[in-house]
């Protein structure tokens, strides 16, 4: 058969956010597709728009070669697709059985009553899973008391008691272990075998070298391109997911690097931050690159204290120091500007004022009685800095936009007179105006007052444009390390996802 | 994008009207009517004497609504307060009366003992992540089995006469515990409004993962809030035996809800980061008021209680109804 499911030329955006521009994308029956992509590129959007959870703006679905349109998730799983997401959705408190089978539970007839067929469920459950190589399970089980490996066989079962004939899996193996991997693997060519169709998404490459057939890469939301998995290598598949201009979007101001600030010696809080060592010298922008799930931003989170060290040593202008909060970060002049601006960075309901003292409020105040008149002076002062578009220091923040909010906790760090300065994805949902302008706030504060800046982005260009020094995290460890010089897409995208490179 | 809407300033006329129409504002109006009405129906309702004698009655309910409007503020509840003044009433009779230790000294202790029970919330409550209605609920039923325990269903009587100044005396022409009340509510509004500890209340209330990622001493603030709440409670208990000159080990029981019911229908958000210790004030006189004036009328106490719910309801229906046109959507 030629093809099960088609689209072709789908765009959709979200708030003028351009998600998908023009995406291809096909996958035939007893076939594993692999979609590749970085964070951000259009992955999630796309297995959405195929299960039913947004409508494409404009392009095509050809279903079995018929154009269909699919109005929610249930018109999918009616054509037999079904998605098997991160998180998964079973509920805990029910039996194994009661899972596979809910919202469509076997019923007999009791008189005028139709009643659950508890013995009909349980049999068909087990004889699902016993085509799935999974006898073992018992399907009187708790799914809470389960393994994460077993909950997703659970959630292949419930999918082939729908008649799935397409299963799309994002990043399945994200939190299992190596022979529950193994186990996934032998299912899925199972379902290979049967002719059900697999969407796979996945960031390590190595799972899709042994499980797809073919691959298709995104990026920014375009279609890059489709290969087959026999005719390519590690190599073309990072160029083509991390291969993209580097352009004037970054203008990176040359600084005079001066003495180490910050020194991690051996910093380790399980499971995300592994024996870390690292230097940040003032004046110097380092580049943190990794992908999610690396543990970027719990380390930048041990520094900061919300996530105390189990064991090595932070030390501040060579003295060693101990952090156990955030106030204790803040009083050695460590700031942290966090990846989530919603509810780390920002209290939405705030005021700019309110917001920019925040992290500076005993500085601001006089035996404790805060002077708003050196409030809204900092505030006005932030606002005409940073350029931040509101109508005054009176403007609750949760108005502004992404990339004025951002400029808001810049500023509100900024306050507190930092040395170091650790920024998590400073430009994540800004729009491009603003995020040239955040790059370039970023590139002077490193210049200009001398800032040691930790960076964590997972947009390798940001991270390649703006850094004098780029660092490579995986599994909780640093695993590479590049002169700005030497750093090329290629080099860091290669660290950041395989295998081969530090290996520990 | 609509940027030109976002960044245009209000002006004097919508800063006017959101005075009149903030939760405080509404509240002033319902109690002026409520007052009117009141006044008409009865003589002896809108007389000095009797809007003192109010006052005084009120005055214990007040002193611990001025922490439960900070602790709600942050998002909490404190449950337990009126076990503590069960505890704290009780201890005073037996530490005086039967241990016999000077009058002075016991009241000292007393207040000790209000913060000690405040803090040990407080200490599960921050340390141990219990949800703080399930952690003072545990203290409600702890301290009152406490004071029962201490107490063995015993009451303590024949104080000296210094010690009715608190409860039944005058000070500048204002019943004693009046006049303190007035004090303390002015200083907790100054300290919500003005302070650092205030700020940071809104801000934990609002959002704890944001107040604790700027740094700001969350746990700390929160132990002072409930050891205030304790405190209050202690001194409450002072006022209330002083007033009534005996100690029994049920006293207090259900004040926690007069409490809360007079913070809610003060404006204060129960899901915290919002509210005000003037908007508890006007809900605390509202309550009190409503439940004399309806008396007076020659209203039956159980149709009083019923008439005062309804009230309740109504207040934040309408008030809920105004804020949400306000909003504008």
């Amino acid at each position: 058969m030629a093809e099960l499911l088609r689209l072709t030329g789908v765009h959709k955006s979200f708030a003028g956010v351009q998600a998908l521009r023009g995406v291809d994308f096909e996958v035939r029956p007893g076939e594993v597709h692999a979609l590749l992509g970085e964070n951000g590129a259009g992955k999630s959007t796309l297995i959405k728009t195929i299960a039913g959870v947004h409508k494409p703006d404009l392009g095509e679905l050809f279903w079995e070669g018929q154009p269909v349109t699919l109005n929610n998730p249930r018109d999918a799983q009616r054509l037999g697709i079904d998605t098997i997401y991160q998180e998964l959705s079973l509920y805990p408190e029910l039996t194994v059985a009661e899972n596979i089978f809910m919202g469509h539970a076997p019923r007999r007839r009791v008189g005028p009553f139709r009643v659950m067929d508890w013995e009909a469920m349980f049999r068909r459950a087990q004889g699902l899973l016993t085509d799935l190589d999974a006898a073992d399970l018992d399907v009187r089980r708790k799914v809470g008391t389960l393994s994460v490996g077993n909950r997703q066989r659970v959630e292949i079962a419930k999918a082939l008691s729908l008649n799935a004939k397409l299963l799309i899996m994002d990043e399945p193996t994200a939190a299992l272990t190596e022979t529950d991997v193994e186990q996934l693997f032998r299912i899925t060519r199972l379902l290979r075998e049967r002719g059900v169709g697999v969407v796979y998404i996945s960031h390590k490459l190595g799972e899709v070298f042994a499980l797809a057939d073919r691959v298709t890469v995104l990026r920014d939301g375009g279609y890059i391109g489709t290969k087959s998995v026999a005719d390519t290598s590690e190599g073309e598949l990072i160029s083509m997911m991390v291969g993209r201009t580097i352009g004037a979007l970054f203008p990176k101001q040359e600084a005079e690097v001066g003495d180490v600030v910050l020194e991690l010696r051996n910093l380790t809080r399980e499971p995300y931050t592994r024996r870390v060592s690292l230097k940040l010298r003032a004046g110097e922008i380092v580049g943190l690159a990794g992908l999610v799930g690396s543990g970027r931003s719990e380390t930048a989170q041990v520094v900061f204290g919300i996530l105390p060290a189990q064991s090595g040593e932070i030390l501040v202008q060579g003295a060693p120091v101990t952090i156990r909060d955030p106030a204790g970060a803040v009083s050695h002049g460590i700031a942290y500007v966090p990846e989530d601006r919603g509810t780390q960075g920002l209290i939405r309901q705030m005021t700019v004022r309110e917001n920019v003292s925040l992290a500076v409020l005993r500085s601001v105040a006089r035996g404790g009685f805060i002077d708003v008149g050196r409030e809204t002076a900092l505030a006005q002062d932030a606002i005409h800095r940073f350029g931040i578009r509101a109508y005054g220091p009176e403007q609750p923040v949760g108005k502004l936009s992404g990339g004025n909010q951002q400029k808001v906790v810049v500023g509100k760090w900024l306050a507190s007179d930092p040395k170091v300065l650790i920024i998590d994805e400073p430009t994540r949902g800004v729009d491009v105006g603003a995020k040239a302008e955040i790059h370039r706030l970023i590139s002077q504060l490193a210049a200009e007052r001398g800032l040691a800046i930790l960076m964590i982005s997972s947009e390798l260009p940001e991270i390649l444009g703006m850094s004098d020094r780029i660092l490579v995290m995986r599994g909780g460890r640093v695993v590479g390390e590049y002169a700005r010089a030497e750093a090329t897409q290629e080099v860091v995208g290669e660290a950041m996802m395989s295998e081969r490179v530090g290996a520990a | 994008m609509s940027s030109d809407a976002q960044i245009r300033a209000p002006s004097p006329i919508q800063r006017l009207r959101t005075v009149l129409f903030s939760q405080e504002g509404i509240l002033f109006l319902i109690l002026v009517v409520v007052v009117a009405v009141l006044a008409g129906r009865s003589d002896a309702f809108f007389t000095p004497r009797n809007l003192l004698n109010q006052g005084r009655l009120m005055s214990e309910v007040g002193l611990v609504a001025l922490p439960m409007t900070f602790i709600i503020i942050t998002g909490g509840i404190d449950l337990s307060v009126g076990s503590i003044l069960g505890l704290c009433a009780v201890l005073l009779g037996v530490l005086w009366g039967g241990l016999g230790l000077p009058l002075g000294l016991v009241l000292v202790l007393v207040l000790l003992v209000g913060v000690l029970a405040g803090l040990f919330n407080a200490l599960l409550i921050v340390r141990v992540g219990v949800p703080p209605l399930i952690m003072t609920l545990a203290t409600l039923a702890l301290y009152r089995g406490l004071a029962q325990g201490i107490s063995e269903a015993r009451s303590v009587t024949g104080y000296p006469e210094w010690f009715f100044r608190f409860g039944q005396g005058n000070v500048a022409g204002l019943p004693t515990q009046l006049g303190l009340f007035i004090v303390m509510a002015i200083l907790a509004a100054v300290v919500l409004r003005s302070t650092t500890l205030g700020r940071t209340l809104y801000a934990i209330g609002n959002n704890p993962v944001g107040a604790r990622f700027s740094g700001l001493p969350v746990g700390r603030n929160l132990a002072l809030i409930y050891a205030f709440s304790g405190l209050m409670a202690a001194l409450a208990a002072i006022i209330f035996v002083s007033r009534v000159t005996t100690t029994r080990s049920d006293m207090g029981s259900g004040l926690e809800l007069d409490a809360i019911a007079a913070v809610v229908l003060g404006g204060t958000s129960i899901f915290g980061g919002k509210g005000s210790i003037l908007g508890t004030v006007i809900g605390l006189v509202l309550i009190q008021l409503l439940k004399n004036g309806l008396a007076l009328m020659g209203v039956t106490s159980d149709a009083t209680i019923i008439v005062i719910g309804t009230m309740l309801i109504l207040a934040i229906l309408v008030n809920n109804f105004i804020q949400n046109r306000r909003a504008g959507i």
